[in-house]
């Protein structure tokens, strides 16, 4: 599908992402941009002068240049941003940075409250002083908790949600050898982003009937929280069943957490509710033993899982993940094969969808990057730009935008503001 | 206070199971009128996990009340032609229609994005699936955490040479909810400037890959399969869970600086391990990650965790506790976060539900309490969309309303 030239939902939206002064590895603001850089909002990336921003220090590093720009996190977040550099610790810089606010509709802010207050960056103050900015703080623990100058992270905030107690899920059976888990990369960061994106729009809503910006204040804690909350309803209207024990679980040692061995790696594969059963015992040749008595209802199925699990992965084991999918879903079972790396890159239907795309980057070269989270029939998300050059829009943003002489540029960059 | 940014705003939702209700409850609490379409026929598996004081019913449920709040309920049956007609009448007084069926569903029912324009032009139409619309395994099913084995998160997370493991708080559907917000949310400031809606096709498994770049990259830039490492971090060490005292009691650490680390070998008493050339620099703690990893956990297990946290908290160490959910619910943060709401439900009365993870300054969300299964019927139909109650009792003998 060629989309070079279809507009971006959020075109007309001016963003600014304020770079993590805390050494602390924290991308939730770069998520939150990408999110809305992706729909075609004009998002400046604010990098500290010489380092950079933090993505351009962590992740994978690609060939071809120097390791600032091409830092796997870098080329994936920044990708359709610009980059100025600018010393927001410096009063010149937060000068430069309060006449490119002046003319923006969004700014994100990763810094706990103390640093910012000292900044001058607070979000009252910008509140007052740009009534229609939407200051979106995204912090570890959020601006007003007792925990607003505690440090957090991925880590932190998977375990003090309660997803780390959880994960492993169901495949606890060694407790001091299994300490509580989190996902793999920075899933608590990027969901910040996310609900820091969502929280914008609803913002930009509101902005529309009342003229005047506001403060989103967006914790990444309760952003995690916010995925157990099932197990909250739970406890608060009943007796518990889950989340509270890692071991609940530990008799069911082989459809832990959903997944199943089989011939040549892993599946995931559900029998319940009840009609998948019934696909299931037609997806396996209705073999006799899944009309033994003890599998008759969704309840014994439950109680009898040892035996059940061990029936079907003796099954499974005889198979491979490609085969038991197509089986699955031809009756109706909820089934995917469990895809590494390599098959994940190379799976049909991602194929199919484009949803790996083309990125031509002037020093990491050509490679491909995974694609915005939806596809929008009539402003699909795209690669406008490759992740910009430390500093790349500094000429276009503060001379050609701002109207700062070349000169004065110049002179700002020996001294270290830009 | 200022008007919900939502207000006005009106969304007819087919949602079910967890991602969409989640979206539409925050739709809901910021303003937005919800109205969810259920069938009495083939209920929401949801109103039956779990009951209400140890007993189970239809709106009993304390986990369907956590993730469908601030919404309607109208009960129809979308397989009756009439059914599905007031279902068209009502999206067509709509501004978004949001649903996760399986592909092909709402096609069936007559709901599918084409006829959906032909009663609303501008309406803005959201569909979450494991694999998307389209594609030659667009027709696949599974629930959310069936999608992640497809996606290399399951492969990916894991203990160091371990196996693929499942991840908690039912990953990724809480996700997908809050991204098919921000995905309608943005195609209606769209909408706003332009004047024309679209459709907007989510694939679970698409999302959860696009949140792996380091993963994704690493193979596309490097030829690199990476696999699980744990609780670690590819740049920074100690990045782990460790015990401390009691039975299966953990706080996760991580340092990202030599400095940091030696304030933590100060806080374990154990000045040894900073002078130890294994562990002295970051590059060497993480070459000898696990040696480093099972010299701390000996240390951190002599330690109560809310004695050891509030002495790592006081060097600005990054810390903090493994939670269960009744232990995250009594933490004081927890409490005064305002996250906490309590609202009336109909059958089971008063109760805390989790409310949205943000606050705004200029307004307060509006929270009430997840409907009954069709406890808005009447009032929807003959208020919202003007049926008389003698059309409503005919549509409701034929089976169409329930």
């Amino acid at each position: 599908m060629d989309n070079s030239q279809s507009p971006g939902a959020l075109d007309d939206l001016k963003v600014v992402e304020l770079p993590m002064l805390d050494p602390m590895p924290f991308f939730a603001a770069s998520m939150a941009g990408k999110s809305m850089a992706d729909l075609g909002a004009e998002v400046i990336k604010v990098e500290p002068p010489q380092t950079g921003a933090q993505d351009r220090h962590f992740g994978p590093v690609g060939r071809g240049g120097p390791e600032l720009e091409t830092r796997a996190l870098h080329l994936f977040l920044d990708c359709n941003k610009l980059s100025v550099t600018l010393d927001i610790g410096n009063a010149k810089g937060r000068d430069l940075l309060m006449r490119i606010l002046a003319g923006a509709d969004v700014v994100f802010n990763p810094n706990p409250p103390a640093l910012n207050d000292r900044l001058g960056l607070g979000w009252r103050a910008l509140c007052d002083r740009f009534p229609r900015l939407i200051v979106v703080s995204t912090t570890f623990f959020g601006t007003d908790s007792r925990y607003r100058d505690f440090r957090g992270g991925d880590l932190v905030a998977t375990q003090m949600s309660g997803v780390g107690f959880e994960t492993p899920f169901n495949q606890v059976t060694d407790p001091p050898n299994q300490p509580p888990l989190k996902a793999a990369e920075r899933q608590a960061d990027y969901l910040t982003g996310y609900t820091a994106g969502t929280a914008t729009m609803v913002a930009l809503q509101g902005r529309k009937r009342s003229g005047r910006g506001q403060h989103v204040d967006v914790s990444q804690w309760l952003a995690m929280v916010s995925t157990i909350r099932v197990n909250v309803g739970e406890l608060t209207h009943d007796s518990p069943k889950s989340g509270m024990h890692r071991r609940l679980f530990v008799r069911r040692k082989t459809n832990a957490g959903w997944i199943y061995p089989c011939q040549d790696g892993f599946i995931s594969f559900r029998t319940s509710p009840g009609n998948f059963w019934e696909g299931a015992v037609r997806m396996l040749g209705t073999p006799q033993w899944t009309q033994e008595p003890i599998f008759a209802t969704e309840t014994l199925r439950l109680k009898n899982s040892d035996a059940l699990d061990a029936l079907l992965t003796s099954w499974f084991m005889e198979h491979t993940k490609e085969d038991i999918f197509e089986r699955a879903q031809r009756h109706g079972v909820p089934c995917f094969p469990l895809y590494n790396v390599r098959e994940v890159a190379e799976n049909r239907q991602y194929k199919a969808r484009d949803f790996f795309q083309d990125c031509e980057h002037p020093v990491a070269g050509r490679f491909k990057i995974p694609g915005p989270p939806y596809i929008m029939s009539r402003t699909p998300g795209r690669i406008r730009r490759p992740a910009p050059r430390l500093g790349e829009h500094n000429v276009m943003i503060f001379c050609e935008r701002l109207g700062i002489g070349r000169n004065e540029l110049d002179a700002m960059q020996s001294q270290g503001v830009i | 206070m200022n008007e919900l940014p939502l207000a006005g705003i009106r969304v007819a939702d087919f949602g079910w199971i967890f991602a969409v209700p989640h979206t539409t409850s925050w739709l809901g609490a910021l303003g937005a009128d919800v109205i969810r379409i259920e069938s009495p026929k083939r209920p929401d598996l949801v109103r039956f996990l779990g009951g209400t004081d140890g007993k189970i019913g239809i709106n009993r449920s304390g986990l369907f009340h956590s993730i469908n709040f601030s919404k309607r309920s109208i009960a129809l049956d979308l397989t009756n032609a009439a059914g599905a007609e007031v279902a068209r009448r009502l999206v067509g007084i709509s501004d978004i229609a949001i649903e996760n069926f399986g592909t092909g569903v709402m096609t069936r029912f007559g709901l599918d994005y084409e006829n959906l324009r032909a009663v609303k032009p501008d309406i803005i139409m959201m569909s979450g699936t494991p694999l998307g619309q389209t594609g030659p395994l667009s027709g696949a099913i599974g629930y959310g955490p069936n999608s992640l084995a497809f996606s290399g998160i399951s492969h990916l997370t894991g203990y160091p040479g371990g196996e693929p493991s499942g991840i908690g708080g039912t990953w990724p559907d809480f996700v997908v909810g809050v991204v098919m917000a921000m995905g309608v949310l943005a195609a209606l400031h769209y909408r706003d400037r332009t004047g024309q809606g679209q459709y907007l096709d989510l694939s679970i498994a698409e999302m959860v890959t696009g949140m792996l770049p380091e993963a994704m990259l690493d193979f596309f830039l490097n030829g690199r399969e990476q696999n699980p490492i744990g609780n670690r971090d590819p740049d920074i060490a100690p990045h782990g869970v460790f015990p401390v005292a009691g039975d299966d009691r953990w706080i996760a650490i991580v340092t990202v600086s030599d400095a940091e680390f030696a304030s933590l070998c100060e806080v374990l008493e154990a000045p040894r391990l900073c002078a130890d050339p294994r562990f002295q620099t970051m590059a060497a703690r993480l070459q000898n990650v696990a040696e480093l990893e099972r010299e701390l956990g000996e240390l951190t297990r002599r330690f109560e965790a809310g004695d050891l946290i509030a002495k790592l908290r006081a060097r600005g160490i990054a810390t903090g506790p493994t939670y269960n959910t009744a232990e995250l619910l009594a933490d004081p943060a927890m409490v005064e976060s305002g996250m906490n709401v309590e609202v009336d439900h109909q059958e089971v009365g008063r109760r805390v539900i989790p409310g949205l993870p943000v606050a705004f300054s200029a307004f307060r969300p509006n929270y009430f309490g997840g409907p009954a299964l069709g406890q808005h019927t009447d009032e929807v139909l003959t208020q919202v969309l003007g049926y008389s109650a003698a059309e409503v009792a005919r549509l409701r003998e034929s089976g169409a309303v329930l």
